[in-house]
């Protein structure tokens, strides 16, 4: 059993209680056992936070890490906002002693220090990993096999962006996500401008919704174009955008879809046997009923 | 495309001015948002890569290659109080195709950071931090959500700072140490 600390985030634990409950449960059965991280805040969030003073960004997502330092475990997450803020600062202070003695400097008003000695993972990206999962182990997980369902991937930005930083590879035309999707008997299917934002990031959704609405809308033609009946991300913040977005859509564009929006955990929850009862799918602003029958 | 139009008649003005007036030009300006951003800004040759990959750019007037040449230019008062500054969604896209191996995206984060030293800043930057100062997280728990939990067999607050908010005081701790909270306070009632 691999062994991780589990970073929450907001989202997830606030607004999709299923993300959370399936990732721990999911999980569990490829191996790999998430632990709480008592005490861990927002990441703080990248966009929102970030734009106002990176410095006290840097300090912030330091405590995080420093809570995973003392339990002496990696941390595992599921949100692409989260790996940009703790993925990127650990990399970045492991990497600039003067960043590093700046945050320090800090969080020694609280008895804490950054030392550097843990890595940051993306909960897909074990799942990717066959030193630590692999496709192979999640498709021999499923018991509810997704089949005949055609789902959209939506990567999202932070996990894999900027390339040159990540370690995931291209970020034009990736297939790995595509890869996760077909183990669990879903058929995973290819739409125009895949790798675009889905427009909430950057604090753009609280600042002009409009605006980022319509970059929402743009990736909904492109995905409905393609028949998918259902889209799944790794990122609590998109699937909110996608999921809730759709029905602001309705209100202020009218146009409606109707297509469900599951986080892959989920996807994967739903194929492990967990009911949609397990994983409050009922929370979701889109109904998931149909693609559910399709499936179950 | 219709032209820019903004309910301050002075920046109207400003910005239908194509002309570069040495006197508005900063040269500090560069070096702040270069050390802030940590990418080499100033080698920006104007390709518009940027722009063509920006999600933003086909449904505002926002263009990131703009900011890009006001940052060589050192024209900070027109990025700085430019509204376009906060429509970028930080999607990386930019970053990831630029033939300089600039990082457009950090250029605006920078920017942004130096519009807050300066006050200017939507309000609902704001609120994120009020709310993490307040709770440890930018979206808080809710009823709703509590019931949602336990139903799933997940305690009704998750193990972060609102399981254990002995936890928050370290957090306020970190963000007084930057006057943070109190500034984003005082914007926000002098509005």
């Amino acid at each position: 059993m691999h062994e991780y600390a589990f970073f929450l985030g907001c989202i997830a634990p606030n607004r999709y209680p299923g993300c959370e409950a399936s990732s721990i449960k999911t999980s569990e059965k490829v191996g790999i056992k998430l632990l709480p991280l008592e005490g861990a805040s927002c990441c703080p969030a990248p966009g929102a936070f970030g734009s106002i003073d990176l410095t006290v960004w840097y300090a912030m997502a330091a405590r995080n890490l420093v809570l995973a330092e003392q339990m002496k475990k990696d941390i595992a997450l599921i949100c692409n906002g989260c790996y940009k803020s703790i993925w990127e600062v650990n990399h970045i202070l492991k990497h600039n002693d003067e960043l590093r003695s700046q945050v320090n400097e800090v969080l020694k008003e609280i008895d804490m220090e950054y030392k550097g000695t843990i890595d940051v993972f993306h909960l897909a990206e074990l799942y990717y990993d066959p030193k630590i999962c692999g496709i192979q182990k999640i498709r021999d997980s499923v018991t509810t096999p997704m089949t005949g369902a055609k789902v959209a991937c939506h990567y999202g930005c932070h996990l894999m962006k900027p390339q040159k930083d990540r370690h995931f590879g291209d970020t034009e035309n990736p297939m790995w996500f595509e890869e996760l999707v077909a183990a669990v008997g879903a058929e995973p299917v290819q739409y125009r401008n895949k790798m675009q934002c889905c427009g909430a990031g950057g604090g753009v959704r609280g600042y002009d919704i409009v605006h980022a609405l319509d970059i929402t809308n743009e990736k909904l033609i492109n995905i409905s174009e393609v028949g998918a009946d259902a889209i799944t991300e790794l990122c609590p913040f998109c699937q909110l955008q996608f999921d809730r977005g759709q029905i602001e859509i309705k209100e202020k564009f009218g146009d409606v879809y109707n297509i469900p929006v599951l986080h892959f955990n989920e996807l994967l929850g739903l194929a492990q046997g967990m009911s949609p009862q397990d994983l409050a799918l009922d929370l979701h602003a889109v109904d998931c009923t149909p693609f559910l029958q399709k499936v179950l | 495309m219709a032209a820019k139009s903004y309910d301050n008649p002075e920046l109207n003005k400003k910005l239908a001015d194509q002309r570069y007036h040495i006197s508005q030009s900063n040269p500090q300006f560069t070096k702040d948002v270069i050390k802030t951003s940590r990418t080499i800004a100033n080698m920006c040759y104007q390709c518009g890569t940027c722009t063509g990959s920006c999600p933003s750019a086909p449904r505002s007037t926002y263009r990131i290659r703009l900011f890009m040449r006001r940052n060589v230019l050192g024209l900070e008062n027109e990025a700085l109080t430019d509204p376009d500054l906060w429509l970028c969604t930080t999607c990386y896209s930019c970053t990831d195709r630029c033939p300089r191996d600039i990082a457009p995206t950090d250029v605006i984060m920078a920017m942004r950071n130096l519009a807050f030293k300066k006050d200017i800043v939507p309000r609902n930057f704001l609120q994120t931090v009020q709310l993490i100062y307040n709770s440890g997280h930018g979206v808080p728990n809710n009823d709703v959500n509590r019931a949602a939990r336990k139903r799933l067999g997940l305690t009704a607050d998750p193990p972060t700072t609102h399981m254990y908010p002995e936890y928050i005081k370290g957090i306020q701790k970190i963000l007084d140490h930057f006057g943070l909270k109190e500034n984003a306070d005082r914007i926000i009632k002098g509005e």
